[in-house]
């Protein structure tokens, strides 16, 4: 089961996803476990490897609003910075940054 | 008012549109507490929320890039919906660009994502709602005006939302003011229109504290969604005394219909259909200010219902039977056959014979009993005619003329066709009007029935005794028989009081050089005490309780005999 030691040790701010979830430790969690098997990883995967860059912004995009707003850190960089790379359609080695992406999100994934 | 019109519990109505689900749950999250939320996963989705959901929404929380219909889609369409533009719309985005952009199509306000803390977004949200409704048209149409109740639609809303986060047992209470028509009418529109207010301002104070919410569906009346409570006892007392002192309308009076501890299995429109019943059942009834809805209730109205569906059939296929009771003239030495009185009767397909107790009271309070009225007339004229041809026999029948036919501009003709359809004259059809009715409207009444007595027709006055005539009006208002009621003659050698009234309307009827009738005659000591009294005639159980045409033959046949 994650915990919140765990999150910390990852590098997540978790004061800040647990103020946006009213101090709620047991939602907090729910969320990010839900956060994890978030189908969007898949999604963006599949886009870049298509190189189709508007699915891969679109799916890019909501992760980043769930995991800016769970304050996964570690995640949040990456994806951030495909995010804006993508809304300028740029060329770029995304798939370096899906395996920045990828190891984070196992990393968390094996806390579960 | 406010806190009658909004009660704390009340909340109001907010609508995500996000596609990511995360984000919907942390934003359901902060406001469940303060508000009813409601989520949409597109544009599309939460337009058709919107437009199918009759219950008002006070904000929309909206992400701006989504599938199937974007945010800004979506801004598009709402601002050019004339139902929809009204309410406000926070945008929920990381981009400055597309902030600039949905201001102008007609954003409110901005979230920032990631989110910004929890309080910052409920007050962002409270302050756009708090805008939009002070300076707004929300507001109005939930009021209404005069009384600053809501309208129909906000409380049936308001009723659901007391329903989701209210455990706690409920009332619905149906309030009216008897004969406000009158108070119109009599002292002017503005002066309904302050008894109105009075009242709502009045039940505020009457139920302030608890749960309640209020509105007026219409006219007069007022529905209360309130706390239960096991007794009102006192609860209205007072206010009916409390409205008259304040309106210097002496007879001004409320009742209330109250259906306890409601159902939330059925439609708030069935919990107050319920109240209304109960309100409703008890109109003019001056002794009962309150009355509780019950299943008997309940069975009693869909009884009434099957009755009133079922007049038209139980005309056609004459279900509906005229039964005669016999009239003796007692001041001769032997009684003598002199007229009959024409009794309807149901004999009902499925329920049996229906007891005129049952029916006549209900048709006379719908205006059906027209209807009855006129089958009556046909039959009793028909059979007066048939007995005619076969005994040669002319017994003149009384038939019964309610308030409602009075008022009915052809009522001469119309009885002067049936006569003539069977050749009959005008004396041989008596015509009995009840007390009570002319007492209502002594002056109109005197002029149908003037008309009707230069026609040849013979007025008889039914159930004297009953209906608080003046004595004054007896000695003015043209009639040719009077009749007691059954009432006074049953008691008659019970009580010396009732003797007293009969002899009394004795004395009345030959003031008036009239007939006068006894009614509900039973048996010996009563015809002799009459006859001694000096009473003409005599319908009773003594000669014969009413009994169909076939039955009633004998009488005729023994008279014709001796």
């Amino acid at each position: 089961m994650i915990t919140i030691e765990a999150l910390k040790a990852f590098g997540a701010d978790v004061e800040q996803g647990l103020t946006r979830c009213m101090n709620k430790e047991d939602f907090y969690l729910k969320l990010v476990e839900k956060a994890v098997k978030d189908p969007a990883f898949e999604a963006l995967k599949n886009a870049v490897e298509a190189k189709d860059k508007e699915e891969a912004f679109e799916a890019a995009h909501r992760l980043k609003g769930a995991l800016g707003n769970l304050a996964l850190t570690p995640l949040c960089e990456p994806v951030n910075e495909m995010v804006e790379l993508l809304r300028n359609k740029e060329e770029a080695d995304y798939p370096a940054f899906l395996e920045r992406i990828e190891t984070g999100r196992k990393t968390l994934e094996a806390m579960i | 008012m406010s806190e009658f019109a909004y009660p704390k519990k009340l909340k109001r109505r907010i609508l995500i549109v996000e596609d990511e689900e995360i984000n919907r749950e942390i934003l359901a999250n902060i406001l469940e507490d303060y508000y009813e939320v409601s989520c949409a996963e597109n544009g599309a989705q939460a337009l058709q929320l919107l437009r199918e959901h009759t219950a008002p929404y006070s904000l929309i929380l909206l992400d701006l890039l989504m599938p199937v219909m974007s945010g800004e889609e979506f801004l598009t369409e709402i601002k050019a919906d004339e139902q929809l533009s009204g309410i406000p719309v926070i945008v929920m985005t990381s981009e400055k660009p597309a902030e600039v952009s949905s201001i102008k199509m007609g954003a409110d306000d901005f979230i920032t994502k990631p989110y910004d803390s929890p309080e910052v977004i409920l007050a962002r949200c409270e302050r756009i709602i708090q805008l939009y409704e002070d300076n707004s048209i929300i507001r109005s149409a939930e009021k209404d005006e005069l009384t600053e109740l809501f309208t129909r639609e906000f409380f049936q809303e308001y009723v659901r939302q007391i329903d989701s986060y209210d455990e706690a047992a409920d009332d619905a209470i149906v309030i009216n003011i008897e004969h406000f028509h009158m108070i119109n009418e009599m002292f002017g529109r503005e002066t309904g229109d302050e008894v109105l207010k009075k009242l709502a301002g009045m039940l505020l104070r009457v139920f302030g504290n608890g749960t309640c919410i209020g509105c007026r569906p219409d006219a007069d009346y007022f529905y209360l969604y309130v706390d239960h409570r096991d007794s009102y006892d006192n609860v209205f007392a007072g206010l009916s005394e409390e409205l008259a002192g304040y309106s210097h309308i002496p007879k001004i009076r409320i009742r209330a219909g109250i259906y306890q501890n409601v159902d939330r299995h059925i439609s708030i429109e069935d919990r107050f259909d319920h109240a209304k019943l109960a309100c409703d059942r008890i109109r003019g009834d001056y002794t009962k200010q309150i009355n509780y809805y019950s299943k008997e209730l309940n069975d009693a109205d869909l009884y009434h219902e099957r009755l009133i569906n079922d007049i038209d059939d139980a005309i056609a296929n004459r279900d509906l039977i005229v039964f005669y009771q016999p009239k003796y003239g007692i001041q001769s030495e032997k009684p003598v056959l002199r007229s009959a009185e024409a009794l309807i009767r149901w004999k009902h397909p499925e329920l049996g014979m229906i007891s005129p107790g049952d029916f006549i009271p209900l048709f006379e309070s719908n205006g059906l009993i027209q209807k009855l009225d006129h089958y009556v007339w046909r039959e009793a004229a028909a059979r007066i005619r048939d007995w005619k041809e076969r005994f040669d026999y002319t017994l003149p029948v009384s038939v019964n003329v309610s308030r409602v036919d009075i008022y009915d501009p052809e009522l001469e003709q119309r009885l002067l066709d049936i006569l003539e359809e069977n050749g009959l004259s005008t004396s041989e059809l008596m015509l009995e009007i009840t007390e009570s009715a002319y007492a209502d409207d002594a002056k109109g009444l005197t002029e149908v029935i003037n008309n009707l007595r230069n026609r040849g027709f013979k007025i008889e006055m039914d159930d004297f005794g009953t209906g608080y005539s003046s004595l004054n009006m007896i000695t003015s208002i043209p009639i040719d028989v009077l009749k007691i009621d059954m009432s006074f003659i049953r008691n008659m050698n019970k009580d010396e009081k009732s003797r007293k009234l009969v002899e009394l309307v004795m004395d009345i009827a030959k003031f008036i050089k009239v007939p006068a009738v006894a009614e509900g005659v039973e048996d010996e000591s009563q015809l002799k005490a009459l006859k001694e009294m000096g009473c003409e005639l005599i319908q009773g159980y003594y000669f014969s309780r009413p009994v169909p045409p076939e039955e009633f033959e004998k009488f005729i046949i023994d008279e014709k005999e001796n």
